[in-house]
């Protein structure tokens, strides 16, 4: 459970990268600064490929320092799939951690869809038609891991948050009873921008078996799946995004030939 | 468009700033005053997450450190000087200030950052702005002395 305990750590890292950035920042201490929609790590900018591309069609500019922040987000992506999502984006953190409170509670939601990627790829599609039309980021408002770290910033210098914090609260209460990973897995434009960033040789969950890899069909991969996903049927993709749970319960129960692995 | 809010030194005509601000927060993190707020879903969705000045609370007081970190470049990343900030431009209510009524006072004319030029006293030993100079700081709508504050900044949205 290596994997695991790395995933984890990373999580625990994030959530306090956007809880401590901007308590440095007010004490004076600005290396590190910004938030999940932008950061700057001393000279070094990195900005959402969603929110850079969002402000390129609002301003019809194009602004050579945002489209260059954009270079390491694009390249991790292309490089290793969503792994912002899977291993550091505090929404699915919280999504995640509740949806595991909700299995030990036992609760079945209302509505059990097949994860699909139509509707998130929908929702984009329509972020980035109206984003122009508005003249405003619509993206921006729709970032949950941007309005968290944001509304954290917030807080450290007024006290308060927005009553935009309330989105976050209301995912979380959808997802507990409505829909299992509503949000990551049909709605968020964040991840379904970075899901455009696939190559053939993205990293990917692969399940193959031959004479030394076999299936011991004991499923522990379709129920350590944080999203709901099936890694034995293959198709994962753009959904997965890549945290490992399933490659790491299989790693557990079978210590050599396991079917299923990472590869590029 | 007339702003309704004061916006960080450096910022773009309203409408472009609406449009180019992706709402990071970055420039509130680099305020050492905690000056710069973030307005939020009550002040309207355009504007959610968008950096405010309520001059009144807080001024700006001018340390240039915000506009270069903007990574949209909603605010103008190159403006250091701080006499070539627009933010704004005060307007004294001559009715309200002390001053202008006859009581000695020159509280803004002593903390305005353009030392004599952005607030001059005229003969009568009354504020005046000057237009041209004025940054829209709001220090001197933050220390007047008079409650409301007889001279407030009008949000420009020139930079």
């Amino acid at each position: 459970m290596r994997l695991k305990r790395l995933r984890t750590a990373a999580q625990i890292g994030t959530i306090c990268l956007v809880i401590l950035v901007p308590l440095a920042n007010k004490k004076g201490f600005t290396f590190i600064t910004g938030t999940l929609y932008s950061l700057a790590v001393g000279p070094v900018w990195i900005t959402d490929p969603l929110i850079g591309v969002q402000t390129v069609l609002t301003t019809a500019r194009l602004d050579a320092v945002l489209l260059l922040s954009l270079l390491i987000p694009v390249f991790l992506a292309f490089a290793l799939g969503r792994v912002f999502c899977g291993w550091m984006c505090p929404q699915n953190t919280i999504s995640e951690w509740a949806d595991r409170v909700a299995a030990k509670l036992g609760i079945t939601r209302l509505f059990r869809p097949q994860p699909r990627a139509l509707p998130r790829t929908i929702v984009l599609a329509a972020v980035l038609t109206a984003t122009p039309l508005v003249g405003f980021p619509l993206a921006s408002l729709l970032s949950a891991p941007g309005l968290i770290s944001a509304q954290a910033g917030k807080y450290v210098v007024e006290g308060v948050v927005g009553l935009e914090a309330g989105l976050i609260g209301l995912i979380v209460v959808v997802e507990f009873f409505l829909v299992r990973r509503a949000w990551c897995n049909y709605l968020c434009p964040v991840g379904g921008f970075l899901g455009l960033f696939r190559l053939k040789g993205t990293l990917k969950v692969v399940f193959a078996e031959d004479a030394e890899h076999v299936c011991g069909k004991c499923r522990a991969c379709v129920d350590a799946c944080g999203l709901g996903l099936d890694p034995l049927g293959g198709n994962l993709y753009p959904l997965c995004h890549n945290c490992g749970d399933c490659v790491g319960v299989c790693e557990a129960l079978k210590e050599r030939g396991k079917p299923l692995s990472f590869r590029f | 468009m007339q702003s309704r809010f004061l916006r960080p030194p450096g910022a773009l005509p309203e409408n472009e700033f609406l449009a180019t601000c992706i709402r990071c927060g970055k420039c509130v993190q680099a305020c050492p005053y905690g000056t710069i707020k973030t307005a939020s879903l009550l002040d309207g969705v355009t504007v959610m997450g968008t950096p405010v000045i309520y001059a009144r609370d807080r001024p700006c007081y001018l340390c240039m450190k915000c506009p270069p970190v903007c990574p949209s470049g909603a605010l103008k990343r190159g403006l250091k000087e701080k006499e070539q900030v627009r933010m704004g431009t005060a307007v004294i209510a001559k009715k309200e200030c002390l001053a202008w009524q006859e009581t000695l006072c020159r509280s803004c004319f002593d903390d305005c950052p353009l030392i004599g030029e952005a607030i001059i006293m005229d003969n009568e030993l009354r504020p005046v702005v000057d237009d041209k100079k004025c940054v829209g700081c709001g220090i001197c709508e933050n220390v007047c002395p008079v409650d409301p504050a007889a001279v407030a900044v009008r949000p420009g949205g020139k930079g």
